[in-house]
């Protein structure tokens, strides 16, 4: 079993080779566990009416969407850290994020077999979107355990660290929101052919919104 | 035989899960037995919800009686299943003290009792079974057979859960893990419902042929309850 391997288990309880402050970020297991626990979600989140190749398009994408978007905000996050003064602790916080974001993926492929369930015993894509929605909500609130784990010994030794914490899932919401819309489709609407990405994948959520909001 | 009921005297009495050992975060049920044991239970009551489809001369008597005796012990085996992958991370991201084995172990404990109860329910559906008609009559038994057995399988795994993450110590930390176990159980039931509504028919409507599992896919349990609830009103 590769779980142990990576220890899933300290990383969900924050021991062992995860424990808080130990030092520089574990990078290939951190990401080989978020590449793998997103790919089992992802698989489950794909096969709604068993449809094969939008499970494995999935499984690519729920992966990417996640590490993309930190990647895209890690350069920010850098400098704030920079400009707060925060420069020598900034392994330690970077350590959290991607603690925390393969806790992410691990709470989202323990929550695979629920939506594999309730996958099998509806049809309506309606309900499959809003489990999704609860199931991405869940997990996140999930990988803020991890993040707090890691962020408490931080502020304690520097409460500017608050303002960092701020700032990065401001920005990280932002820019995943808007790499989920291009990375659309991930359930797959039965009605629609099944495709890698949707014909007019580019656009703009947050005007996609604007519009919407308008239109009401 | 005699050792099988044994085994499940000690686990009603409580004696697997002594105070002692729960609050040093020791679970020592020998858990595959109790599985067996949970099975065989699952196949006692199984066995009684279908006797009322298998009598009264209809087509595929027997068969009535293997399918429902079958799908019990499943029903729990594939809830358990489902749930349990989410309880686990969750439990441990709250720095619960059990870990995988002994949070399984627990589980399958809990659900253990919570057939017993109903295999001991299992003379009474027998009895009602062989003395009325009434298909609506025996749903409403069985239901509430199933709904009597789950608050005692609750009350086990609540008083486990309140000695493993006591009050007193950790006072944060045994609150979030009581919260979490409290959240599954929900998800536990939204599932075990769900899962029993697929897994249909246990008692089987005599007016219906005989099926290994009705097919009810685009229905929910919940959408069925809801509809009761309104026809009723109307």
């Amino acid at each position: 079993m590769i779980a142990p391997r990576l220890d899933v288990e300290g990383l969900l309880r924050g021991e062992g080779l995860h424990r808080v402050g130990g030092g520089r970020p574990l990078l290939g297991r951190l990401v080989l566990t978020l590449a793998l626990g997103g790919a089992l979600y992802g698989g489950v989140m794909g096969a709604f009416g068993l449809n094969a190749e939008q499970a494995l398009y999935s499984a690519v994408k729920v992966p990417l969407l996640v590490v993309v978007a930190s990647l895209v905000c890690l350069p920010n996050f850098w400098v704030v850290n920079l400009v707060l003064g925060l420069g020598p602790d900034f392994a330690a916080a970077w350590r959290g994020l991607l603690s925390a974001q393969a806790t992410l993926a691990v709470a989202l492929a323990s929550l695979a077999p629920v939506t594999a369930f309730f996958y099998a015993s509806t049809d309506s894509y309606d309900f499959a979107k809003l489990l999704n929605f609860a199931v991405f909500g869940v997990a996140t609130l999930a990988a803020q355990r991890t993040l707090a784990r890691h962020y408490r010994p931080l502020l304690a030794r520097d409460r500017r660290h608050a303002v960092a914490l701020l700032a990065w899932p401001a920005l990280y919401f932002f820019v995943a929101g808007q790499l989920a819309y291009v990375l659309r489709p991930f359930i797959g609407n039965p009605r629609f052919d099944t495709t890698f990405l949707r014909e007019h994948w580019w656009g703009n959520v947050y005007g996609d919104l604007l519009w919407a909001v308008r239109g009401l | 035989m005699g050792k099988w009921l044994t085994e499940l005297d000690q686990l009603l009495r409580g004696e697997h899960t002594r105070k002692d050992d729960l609050r040093a975060g020791r679970v020592g049920l020998p858990a595959r037995r109790l599985a067996v044991l949970g099975i065989a239970l699952g196949l006692v009551y199984g066995a009684g919800m279908g006797l009322f489809a298998a009598t009264g001369g209809r087509e595929h008597a027997w068969r009535h009686l293997v399918a429902s005796a079958a799908k019990l012990p499943l029903l729990f085996g594939l809830t358990l299943l489902v749930t349990f992958p989410s309880l686990y991370v969750f439990a441990a991201l709250a720095n619960s003290r059990l870990r995988v084995r002994e949070t399984l172990r627990l589980l399958v404990a809990a659900i253990t009792v919570m057939l017993g109860v109903l295999a001991s329910f299992a003379p009474v559906t027998v009895f009602f079974t062989l003395s009325t008609d009434s298909y609506r009559f025996m749903l409403l038994l069985n239901v509430v057979f199933c709904g009597l057995a789950g608050l005692v399988g609750l009350g086990f795994l609540f008083r486990a859960v309140n000695l493993v993450f006591p009050d007193e110590a950790g006072a944060e930390e045994g609150r979030r893990a009581r919260r979490i176990f409290r959240v599954w159980l929900l998800l536990f039931g939204v599932v075990g419902a769900q899962m029993a509504w697929i897994l249909k028919p246990f008692v089987g409507n005599p007016q219906l042929p005989f099926a290994w599992v009705r097919d009810s896919r685009g229905s929910s349990f919940f959408e069925f309850v809801l509809r009761s609830i309104t026809d009723n009103w109307r």
